[in-house]
């Protein structure tokens, strides 16, 4: 087998990856905006409930809990595709980690522009759609680019559950060619392709929004 | 018919009276001071009279409504009460003309058009329209303070609540905001500002209402008030 065949499926493995880190990742935001605003708008009880919910999170291993959904629900009558299980753990979990980034980035907003809005008449949602949200999306950048490159980091546990990625590819390939060195080190450089894919998406999006002398690194 | 009345307002917390009794009226036009040793209850007072706090008794007359009974229109109270704070509390994501159009946008509906032109001519009347663009980042503390008060008359507020308006900011800006903020008394705005700095409320006010222990101790002209051979208020003004 030469070496552009073993890329050719080693590019296909890439396919996969891509699909994985991009569907974590979208689940990832989504239940992570979903905790911060939950605990900003909700009572006192919401937000321990939702605490012990990051709390449990990020405490279980992304491994466990992939078994978990994949093998463990299936036994309750409940059968859940690899790539769904992928997104209900690795994308859950980084969701409770990130809704700590953006926690963090609520606190750095001066809480009188919140006041001057309460002030103004707006509403505890508005204002928090208005002000708080935008400026948290800011601040909450250099935490997303660490949470989101460790969700890409993480992509590899798929092929424990079937999924054809990068590193099962590899893996597979290494066992009938013995060209391990070549081939880890090629998907090395492909993983830092996606990586850099990744961060020229999120840089886009922050320059997109960047306003002066705010919130710049 | 007083354009606000305040009668016997009481705000407490775990039982100690931040605010015990305090009354005063606000005339339309009229500028009123309110003055008093830190700790005396006159940032509460203010945030107590657009129900920012929430008084445990005493009532709240806005053009005679009381706006401290149940089911009474909180956001309509709040757009007719501009408010500057301390620190200008500008949204430091948005430009300056973009401070000054989104309650109008937002929250009277006007159009995107109308609502720059409002703003522009507040800008304008505090020397910043040429500043429209710019982002709070780049303005210095008595520009910044300038399109708070910009953004505040926007709205076309009934009354314009200050609370410390020069206390951050530095000798020179503070002259350049107290002769702002007696044009404004000298247009006939109707002007309630919490405030340490006797220079402003020798500028601003038609009367000074002294606060001491969250009561109304004294309420009188400034230079009454500096006359009189009272301990607590020679205190006060000897701070200063």
């Amino acid at each position: 087998m030469s070496f552009i065949e073993i890329l050719q499926i080693l590019l296909q493995g890439a396919g996969y990856t891509l699909l994985i880190t991009f569907s974590c990742a979208a689940t990832a935001l989504v239940v992570g905006l979903a905790i911060a605003m939950a605990r900003e708008l909700g009572g006192a009880w919401i937000s321990a409930v939702l605490s012990a919910w990051v709390y449990v999170f990020r405490g279980v291993p992304m491994l466990v809990l992939l078994f978990v959904v994949f093998f463990g629900l299936p036994g309750v009558g409940l059968d859940v595709p690899p790539l769904l299980a992928m997104m209900l753990s690795l994308g859950f979990i980084s969701g409770a980690y990130l809704s700590e980034v953006f926690r963090g980035a609520l606190a750095a907003i001066n809480p009188n522009e919140v006041l001057a809005a309460q002030a103004m008449g707006f509403t505890r949602f508005e204002t928090l759609r208005l002000i708080k949200l935008p400026q948290m999306l800011r601040f909450s950048v250099p935490g997303m680019i660490n949470e989101l490159t460790t969700v890409l980091k993480y992509s590899p546990f798929a092929y424990t559950v079937g999924l054809p990625e990068i590193t099962k590819q590899a893996m597979a390939l290494v066992a009938t060619t013995m060209r391990g060195i070549e081939i880890y080190v090629a998907i090395g450089l492909i993983y830092f392709a996606i990586y850099r894919l990744l961060l020229s998406f999120v840089r886009l999006i922050e320059k997109r929004y960047a306003v002066p002398g705010f919130a710049e690194e | 018919m007083a354009l606000l009345e305040v009668k016997e307002l009481v705000k407490s917390y775990g039982g100690r009276n931040v605010l015990d009794g305090v009354s005063f009226d606000l005339e339309e036009g009229e500028a009123k001071v309110v003055m008093g040793p830190s700790g005396c209850g006159k940032s509460t007072l203010l945030r107590c009279l657009n129900l920012l706090i929430e008084p445990t008794s005493g009532s709240i007359l806005l053009d005679g409504k009381d706006i401290t009974r149940p089911g009474a229109d909180v956001r309509a109270l709040r757009s007719r009460i501009g408010f500057v704070f301390q620190n200008f509390a500008l949204y430091r994501h948005m430009s300056v003309l973009d401070n000054v159009t989104l309650a109008l946008r937002r929250l009277k509906k006007v159009p995107r058009r109308e609502a720059e032109e409002r703003a522009l001519h507040e800008l304008d009347r505090m020397e910043m329209a040429d500043k429209r663009d710019a982002y709070p980042a780049a303005l210095s503390g008595g520009q910044s303070q300038r399109v708070a008060i910009a953004r505040a008359l926007a709205m076309d507020p009934k009354v314009l609540f200050f609370d410390e308006p020069t206390s951050a900011l530095d000798p020179i800006m503070v002259r350049e905001v107290v002769t702002l903020i007696n044009g404004l008394y000298l247009d006939n705005v109707t002007i309630l500002c919490v405030t340490h700095d006797l220079g402003l409320a020798k500028h601003i006010s038609d009367r000074v209402v002294f606060l001491d222990q969250g009561r109304v101790y004294a309420e009188d002209l400034i230079e009454n008030l500096l006359r009189r051979d009272d301990p607590v208020i020679e205190d006060f003004f000897g701070e200063g």
